[in-house]
């Protein structure tokens, strides 16, 4: 025989408590910096913020051990791929960390390219193949040029080239 | 009322050309992440030396409005605003867009816009020598209050759940205080690190935070950007016009805030556009609906931003004290033009001054052809243009966009980091808005609060300074209604039901 068990099953918002104890764990470190500083001018404010976050998140937290709530964050969709995700984000971050070396228009069409691929849902077809990387240059061509040229942004030209 | 011979100077081909060409530029830039109003004036200006200065004038005016229009259609079609004025209208614009009426909203905001600039610019032309002294009238505990009146706004970001939206906010003060104090110049929160110094950039933040989450869930599935609900056809013009009539009194209290919150030096349109937003969600009948894509918040928002165009300009001209940060540029050009602005400038340079304001009303008018055109094109392209080249585009521009506000490729990094962090939050609920309230008020509150507290310790009227001032009462007073008035409202309305079923 088979038993039903999801009436039994008490939902809790574990993901906003986790955060939340993150959160004190943040509070603790700045009201520890502000420990540091001399003038009541600075410290005040901060603090009294620090220790205000501090009481909130006990709050929540109490909140969610005492009258357990489902968590109401953002639910993932079905089938989300979590590679690119991670992807993406590493090659928008490792493409500015090259930029001091590479300069912006290398490294800025390195990321472009990168996260095309990582995007790419679709056929690569010979239209694709011949198009894509075309407008990809000639955007990331484009917006350095006005950047660099018309709105003067000293954007780098990379420590390997100079 | 002046005469009619300004407006036929400010009608000149000459002039007409400029406004045109400075909504377009402006509009352009604006609708970039990362360029702001500020910059799209600054980056223009030189243009200008050559002119005479009412033309000079009339351009650097149209690229400012073009410019706080533009941020919108990034804020509604990708949740980045364009400018920092634009972050109230991601809350309703996006959700707006990402159930198929994107191109409604960019319509609407546009209408919002012109109707906003246009009040801005009556009250420029008709009081700007009274409202001049309102600027003056504000002193640090005046700011704070404002500030504190637009964290009341936390209650209606929360999505339900008003503690996280109380640790979101705390977490964007403490972010505000990243750096050095800008009252003691101490240095907090960098932990050694040169990189924190200068602080966390606002706009680096606000992309991090709204457009990097987008971005990290964009390309995770291989769904559409925004869902399309129909072929895009037209402007859908009558629709919002129907939208815009029925909600009138929001548009015209939405542009008055603006106009007023304009006037005060260093608010600027992200203050205008979160206090209208707030009274907007306040007032209206459907304050349920805000933030999950209510046309009234679009609405409030644009029309504040538009009208501290005009706003700003009133003690930027009467006092030579810049209203907002694009003024401030504005009132550079203007000395290097040999134009003396004070209380005198009316009256000894009035052709200046009021062929430039009758440019300001053309500027705006002509922002609704421009604004509809470029709306809907950019509308087209972010539903029309493969996920493959959507996703690096935007991603490219923030990247750019974030590196151009400081030159720094440590904002840039900052900007993903943020962006990140908001994406997790996100998942344990945590919306991003009430940090990018702390973010950016947070500076303003700490700066007004010790101003207030040291000018109130010295003349040891400390209650008074805080509690004793009108303006400061009359904001107290808002800030309680703000927080009350659903509570009141809801009870009020359950003893009506109550009596009317008895």
């Amino acid at each position: 025989m088979q038993t039903d068990h999801t009436e039994n099953v008490v939902e809790r918002d574990f993901g906003g408590m986790v955060t939340a104890a993150v959160f004190i764990l943040v509070a603790v470190v700045a009201l520890w910096d502000t420990t540091n500083m001399v003038d009541a001018d600075s410290f005040v404010f901060p603090r009294a913020v620090a220790i205000a976050m501090i009481i909130f998140c006990m709050l929540l937290i109490a909140w969610g051990l005492i009258r357990p709530i489902p968590g109401d964050g953002e639910a993932s969709a079905p089938g989300a791929s979590t590679t690119r995700r991670v992807s993406l984000v590493a090659a928008m971050l490792g493409s500015t960390a090259l930029m001091p070396w590479l300069g912006f228009l290398i490294s800025g069409f390195a990321a472009f390219v990168s996260i095309m691929l990582i995007a790419m849902y679709d056929e690569w077809t010979p239209f694709r193949k011949l198009v894509y990387p075309l407008v990809c240059a000639a955007f990331v061509v484009g917006f350095y040029f006005l950047f660099a040229e018309l709105l003067l942004v000293p954007l780098p030209i990379g420590g390997l080239f100079e | 009322m002046p005469g009619i011979e300004y407006l036929l100077e400010a009608l000149t081909p000459f002039n007409i050309m400029l406004a045109l060409g400075g909504v377009i530029a402006g509009t352009i830039i604006g609708s970039l992440p990362g360029l702001t109003a500020t910059m799209a004036v600054a980056v223009l200006v030189p243009i200008t030396f050559s002119m005479p200065p009412a033309s000079a004038l009339i351009l650097m005016g149209a690229i400012y409005t073009g410019a706080i229009y533009g941020g919108a259609y990034a804020a509604i079609l990708l949740n980045t605003p364009g400018t920092p004025s634009a972050i109230a209208t991601t809350f309703d614009g996006f959700p707006m867009a990402k159930r198929g009426d994107g191109d409604l909203a960019v319509t609407l905001a546009c209408l919002a816009s012109v109707a906003g600039g246009l009040v801005g610019a009556a009250f420029l032309l008709g009081l700007a020598p009274p409202l001049a002294k309102v600027a003056l009238a504000f002193g640090p505990v005046e700011y704070f209050w404002l500030a504190v009146f637009g964290l009341t706004l936390i209650s209606a970001l929360s999505e339900g759940n008003l503690l996280k939206g109380l640790i979101g906010a705390c977490f964007g003060l403490l972010l505000s205080s990243i750096g050095i104090a800008e009252i003691s110049a101490d240095v907090r929160f960098t932990f050694g690190s040169q990189v924190l110094l200068g602080g966390i950039e606002t706009v680096s933040a606000l992309i991090g935070l709204y457009c990097v989450p987008v971005l990290i869930d964009l390309v995770a599935t291989p769904d559409r950007h925004l869902k399309v609900t129909h072929q895009p056809k037209g402007f859908r013009l009558i629709e919002a016009l129907a939208i815009s009539w029925k909600y009138k009194f929001n548009l015209v209290r939405s542009s008055v805030i603006g106009t007023l919150v304009g006037i005060l030096p260093g608010a600027g349109g992200s203050i205008a556009g979160l206090v209208a937003y707030s009274e907007a969600r306040r007032v209206s009948k459907r304050s349920e609906h805000f933030g999950t894509g209510e046309p009234e918040g679009v609405q409030a928002t644009e029309s504040a931003n538009n009208a501290t165009v005009g706003g700003g300009f009133i003690p930027t001209l009467v006092l030579g004290i810049p209203g907002t940060p694009p003024d401030a540029v504005i009132l550079g050009a203007l000395l290097i033009q040999g134009v003396r602005t004070g209380p005198n400038l009316f009256t000894e340079e009035g052709s200046i001054v009021y062929t430039f304001i009758y440019g300001l009303f053309l500027a705006t008018i002509l922002m609704l052809p421009v604004g509809l055109v470029i709306g809907r094109y950019a509308y087209k392209i972010i539903i029309t243009v493969p996920k493959a080249m959507l996703v690096p585009t935007v991603a490219f521009m923030t990247m750019i966009g974030t590196f151009s506000i400081r030159n720094s490729v440590s904002d840039v990094i900052i900007m993903i980091t943020l962006g990140v962090i908001g994406w997790i939050l996100n998942r344990a609920g945590y919306s991003p808005s009430p940090i990018v309230l702390g973010l950016i008020l947070g500076r303003i509150a700490e700066q007004g609060f010790v101003q207030a507290w040291t000018i109130g310790a010295a003349t040891d009227e400390l209650a008074a300074m805080f509690f004793g001032r009108p303006i400061s009462l009359a904001i107290i007073a808002f800030i309680g209604l703000s927080l009350f008035y659903p509570l009141i409202r809801s009870r009020w309305t359950g003893r009506r039901r109550k009596v009317n079923a008895d």
